[in-house]
């Protein structure tokens, strides 16, 4: 290795503030979290899951909203602003329906979250592919289809495998 | 039932008595743009004892925050610890991670940060690692995850290395030394003569 000054390594070794600060010295060994405290924070993302359909309607919504506004979006600046809205929204919804393993719900968000990134604003078969996405969102939504599994479930995968593999 | 979670997340056996923490002294950034998950991680982080939370909903507003709060070295009351989103529309996880490492302040450089990525491939946790991440939690955020990766901070701080084009925590892991007894068939040497000998 080159030690000469341009490629220098240095190296800190700090103080473990944070260990102090959490009530134990430099010399103990790993600690732990309480399991009680553990086992509350966890019922809390159980008690918030009624909250669900609630929270990923408002966000089909805003998805459709910045859908609408990049379909009547007079240049293509504005289009890729309204996909970026899309992007992040599709993000949240992804966040959102894994933290409640909504499974099915999390296929469809990450789909079109990647599928928004490579996207084409200016060919209209990639539209038909972000419109394939968010119907099958709404019809996941109202029928509460939550697993990957299920005829149903199936049906709607293909729908927008076909859109991706027909229009991509 | 959940168990206690260490860093180690191994058997308490043989280990000195271990320490349940305290993290009511601790304030720890939440910077998630997404309102619903920042407050399911705040709750989280309250139920675990943590005393000060603040939030923020973006790459911009978390420099604010920091600034405000670490820029004076000799404060009693620095954010201690950064959970950052990767994705936020308005500069990403990745770019306050750099800003972090880049500031002249020792309050802001050494801040140890927690990358939270919806991605979950391995390129993403070496980018994080690369840009200076102590740790990188994959979502879905569990309170489980959410407290290991707490406690890796805590109990697990890699050195901070300056190098050309790189500073930030340690980017290996340490590899603990083997202390049990010796249970391979083969010996070391028997596998490198074999090896020679192709």
């Amino acid at each position: 290795m080159n030690d000469s000054d341009g490629d220098k390594i240095e190296i800190f070794h700090r103080v473990n503030r944070l260990k102090l600060k959490a009530g134990a010295s430099l010399h103990d060994g790993a600690g732990f979290i309480d399991s009680g405290a553990i086992n509350r924070a966890q019922g809390i993302i159980e008690t918030k899951q009624s909250l669900y359909p609630k929270i990923v309607e408002e966000s089909l919504r805003k998805l459709e909203k910045s859908w609408n506004n990049f379909k009547t979006a007079s240049s293509d600046e504005l289009r890729n602003s309204s996909m970026e809205e899309i992007y992040h929204t599709a993000n949240h919804i992804k966040d959102l329906a894994s933290t409640f393993n909504y499974e099915l719900m999390q296929h469809f968000a990450v789909s079109l979250r990647d599928f928004s990134e490579r996207i084409d604003v200016t060919r209209k078969e990639h539209h038909i592919i972000v419109q394939a996405h968010n119907d099958v969102m709404w019809v996941v939504y109202n029928e509460n289809i939550k697993d990957h599994g299920g005829t149903k479930a199936e049906e709607l995968k293909l729908i927008v495998a076909k859109a991706i593999e027909k229009y991509s | 039932m959940n168990k206690p979670v260490e860093a180690t997340q191994m058997s308490a056996v043989g280990n000195k008595q271990k320490k349940a923490y305290s993290l009511s002294a601790f304030r720890i950034l939440v910077v998630e743009d997404y309102p619903f998950m920042a407050d399911l991680i705040s709750t989280m982080l309250r139920e675990f004892g943590v005393g000060n939370i603040v939030q923020a909903s973006s790459g911009n507003e978390a420099r604010e925050m920091i600034m405000l709060f670490n820029s004076d070295e000799t404060s009693r009351n620095k954010i201690d610890l950064v959970l950052l989103d990767w994705l936020m529309p308005d500069g990403d996880g990745l770019e306050l991670l750099k800003w972090l490492r880049g500031h002249k302040k020792d309050s802001i450089r050494f801040l140890p940060s927690v990358l939270c990525s919806a991605y979950a491939s391995e390129d993403v946790v070496v980018a994080g690692r690369d840009n200076g991440a102590n740790e990188v939690l994959v979502k879905p955020v569990s309170a489980q995850k959410l407290a290991s990766r707490l406690l890796y901070v805590i109990d697990k701080p890699r050195p901070f290395l300056k190098v050309p084009g790189f500073f930030g925590p340690d980017r290996r892991r340490r590899i603990e030394e083997y202390k049990g007894t010796e249970r391979r068939i083969t010996k070391a040497e028997d596998i490198k003569s074999y090896h020679e000998r192709l």
